[in-house]
């Protein structure tokens, strides 16, 4: 029992180092759908690189360098180029997809290290991502860089004319939101799954995109989200902890999945738009051209 | 100088805004050019000076190159020739962060705020204050004491949606004044406030004058505003200066006459027209607005033939609601609408259009038009359902050729053809398309909303003028507008509204400009 719920938290806290690095993003006005292949090349090169050097800091620095690199190549297409940010989005995914499985294929199997420490037995990333929570909640609504951050994913031309420098804020908030990305999925390779296999991310990163919708652009909701998804995607893994017999485990495994449709659909619903408030940043997806 | 503990904001820009005598010359622009690519020249050799204290107005129509000029003094363009000077000192605005801190300020006509965000947090925006930590306590006693000094309230807590455009201009302007703005560039200061509002403005920028800020308003259609408030006037046209003067020495017909190029004629004969039979009745008519909530409430009223009805208001108080619903753009939520006798409440647009209703959008972009389209097509909008054009099914191109060549003879259309696209049309001319199509069908009803807003002098008139032809061709029009001048010129019959209600309806005989003023502010309520 403790086992799960530690693992449930452990998941969690992977949801939301991606989601936070997305929150950020999206909260400056660039969508990054590709969340998924960034992390897919954070943990696939995280993974090789800790792998052959048998340095676990080594394996992290690459994954956090490949999840900026990715971060400024979907900045580049998005933000100078104005390229439509869904479709630069999934290019990286499926690049993300396609890459990591030709690159990773040969290295298929265990990483081999010793495992990395535990605090109480749960990981002390799992404090980490607690800490980042405050302190980009505290970031965006308490200080100067978050107004700015805010600004330009509300309303470009304002924050142009305020004396603000559009094109570089995004530039910061998606080359973090791919350092994010990078980080979490080298959390994942290296920690929670360090088993290379094909698509041993399995849907993380689209998670992790639906819990940013969730949670209305707040930190908080979205840790709160990634802990309920966290304890569905664990339950749905051991339906018989809980539930013995009820429902084949094909079905449970489709679970997380269902549940983030539904609730998509709920959080795009006239009705709880206007019940909770747009807070939806005005300007997200949309290019900025100077006039 | 009356000095308050930190209502002195800090120097962005050094020394040079030191010491500064009344009368100084404080901005000198020289030479300023700006070509756009086609070789179209916005701005030729500008030269004009600002002085300290001194309200120096620019007066020009639309295209005259205003915006260019005002985009290039506050960095958000460049110009191809020609230098700034601020306080002597050589400056080259890359961006309007420069501009900013060398103590130049800007108020937009559409107001550059994030409707989010707070009062506090817009006027933060991009502050240096700002970087890190923001303080909001001590952000909040500084704003409350450059809003006490120049006699402007606010609620820095406020979020911006919430406001009216008038205190969303209050917004703007201390905003720029706590960036330390020295040169205040106002662009259509008046254009979206009620007569108190203006009233109050204009106290605001005669403590800004007395301390010796230079004040720059930019200017298309209100002339008496120029007169009332401005030292000097610096007239353009067609990108040149075409004359600088001393307001003193100035008349609202010189003025005029100087920017558009030719005399304008200021009063509108309206001829006698004695009223017909009613065409349409309103009844208790009420509807909601795209949040969901009644913005039109029990709305009475009869319009006859032969007769303007002005409906006046301050944006946002339920007329835009009115006219949609009439037209059956917008379900009505009670009430009824006969048209000469007949409920049309829930008839179709298209049964409207073909019953005699017309209906010129104050959206002419958005609604009005096609930007893609040819005028052509653009006319074959309000055609496209006519027998004489439409025959089973098929449409008489060559005939509606015709016919749009005619609507830009009759209209004074200044386009290369009817087969241009209609986006390549200015404002002016955009409307007078729009007007033109819907006129040309001869409507029983014409329910013009904001017919001139944002129309240059010239197309204003022009605008007003189609308007009383049609009184005179013995049709029903509403007039939707929030000009006050142009409502008591133009209307037989004065609907002031407020909050979705029709506050009472005056002839126009009656009318006064002061109490339909309090009336559309809410101020004097009359049954």
């Amino acid at each position: 029992m403790l086992a799960f719920l530690i693992r449930s938290l452990e998941a969690a806290m992977i949801f939301t180092f991606a989601g936070l690095g997305e929150l950020v993003d999206q909260r400056s006005g660039v969508l990054n759908v590709g969340l998924e292949g960034i992390m897919l090349f954070g943990a696939t090169l995280g993974f090789i690189a800790a792998q052959t050097t048998g340095s676990y800091l080594v394996g992290f620095l690459v994954g956090i360098g490949i999840g900026a690199l990715l971060g400024l190549l979907h900045g580049f297409f998005s933000i100078t180029l104005g390229v439509d940010q869904v479709v630069s989005g999934m290019g990286i995914w499926i690049f993300g997809f396609g890459m990591t499985t030709y690159i990773g294929n040969p290295y298929t199997g265990p990483l081999g290290l010793e495992r990395l420490p535990t605090w109480f037995g749960i990981s002390p990333f799992f404090f980490l991502a607690i800490i980042m929570v405050a302190v980009v909640w505290f970031l965006l609504n308490k200080t100067g860089w978050g107004l700015s951050i805010r600004s330009v994913g509300e309303q470009p031309s304002v924050a142009e004319v305020s004396g603000l420098k559009v094109a570089r804020i995004r530039y910061l908030c998606v080359i973090f939101g791919g350092v994010m990305a990078g980080f979490a999925g080298a959390v994942y390779g290296l920690y929670y799954n360090p088993v290379w296999n094909y698509n041993f991310l399995m849907g993380w990163g689209f998670i992790s995109l639906a819990l940013v919708f969730f949670s209305m652009w707040n930190p908080y909701l979205l840790f709160g989200g990634a802990v309920l998804f966290g304890l569905l995607w664990q339950l749905s893994l051991n339906p018989q902890m809980f539930f013995p017999g009820l429902a084949s485990r094909y079905i449970w495994r489709m679970v997380p999945f269902a549940m983030t449709i539904l609730v998509l659909i709920l959080i795009s619903s006239k009705w709880f738009r206007s019940r909770w408030g747009a807070t939806t940043p005005e300007a997200l997806g949309k290019p900025y051209y100077k006039e | 100088m009356p000095r308050t503990r930190d209502a002195e904001p800090i120097e962005l820009h050094g020394d040079i805004w030191k010491h500064i005598q009344p009368g100084e010359v404080i901005l000198d622009a020289r030479g300023i050019t700006k070509r756009y690519p086609g070789g179209v020249l916005a701005n030729d050799h500008i030269d004009f000076k600002i002085r300290a204290g001194e309200i120096h107005a620019i007066l020009g129509e639309n295209g005259a190159g205003k915006t260019t000029l005002m985009s290039i003094l506050f960095g958000l363009l460049q110009p191809d020739e020609g230098e700034i000077y601020v306080r002597g000192l050589k400056v080259n605005f890359r961006s309007p962060e420069d501009a900013i801190k060398m103590g130049i300020g800007m108020v937009h006509q559409h107001r550059k705020l994030v409707p989010a965000h707070t009062v506090l947090e817009n006027i933060l925006l991009g502050h240096p204050k700002s970087r890190g930590v923001i303080n909001v306590k001590e952000a909040e006693e500084e704003i409350e004491a450059i809003a006490q000094r120049y006699g402007f309230r606010v609620d820095p807590r406020a979020r911006v949606w919430q406001l009216t455009e008038g205190e969303k201009q209050v917004v703007e302007i201390v905003k720029a004044l706590y960036r330390g703005a020295k040169i205040l560039i106002l662009d259509e200061p008046t254009s979206a406030l009620t007569p108190v509002e203006t009233e109050r403005l204009l106290e605001s920028i005669e403590t800004m004058t007395q301390e010796a800020l230079g004040v720059v308003p930019f200017i298309t259609h209100k002339l008496p505003m120029v007169l009332a408030i401005s030292d000097q006037v610096t007239i353009l046209r067609r990108g040149r200066v075409v004359d600088r003067l001393e307001t003193a020495k100035a008349t609202e017909q010189i003025l005029a006459q100087k920017m558009v190029g030719r005399p304008v004629i200021f009063d509108l004969q309206k001829p006698d027209v004695t009223p017909g039979k009613p065409v349409i009745q309103v009844e208790n008519l009420s509807a909601r607005n795209n949040k969901g909530v009644i913005a039109l409430k029990n709305a009475s009223f009869t319009v006859r033939e032969g007769e303007i009805l002005g409906v006046a208001g301050v944006a946002g108080n339920g007329q835009h609601e009115l006219a949609e619903t009439l037209m059956g753009l917008r379900p009505a939520e009670g009430g009824r609408i006969l048209f000469e006798g007949q409920d049309i409440t829930h008839r179709s647009i298209l049964d409207r259009w073909k019953l005699g209703l017309g209906y010129t959008p104050a959206e002419r972009t958005e609604v009005g038009s096609i930007g893609d389209f040819t005028l052509v097509e653009n006319v074959a909008m309000n055609y496209y359902f006519d027998k004489r054009y439409n025959h089973a099914g098929f449409l008489d191109y060559g005939g509606l050729r015709q016919l749009t060549e005619q609507i830009i003879e009759d209209f004074d259309v200044a386009t290369p053809g009817p087969d241009v696209k209609i986006q390549t049309l200015s404002g002016g001319n955009l409307q007078k398309i729009i007007l033109g199509r819907v006129l040309s069908r001869q409507p029983k009803l014409v329910i013009a909303n904001l017919p001139a807003q944002g129309l240059d002098v010239g197309a204003t008139e022009f605008v007003q003028r189609k308007l009383l032809e049609a009184r005179s061709n013995q049709a029903a029009v509403i007039l939707i507008s929030e000009d006050l001048d142009e409502i008591l010129s133009l209307s037989d019959w004065i609907a002031p509204m407020y909050e979705g209600e029709i506050v009472d309806i005056i002839p126009a005989a009656e009318a006064r400009k002061d109490l339909i003023g309090a009336m559309i502010a809410g101020l004097h309520r009359e049954n």
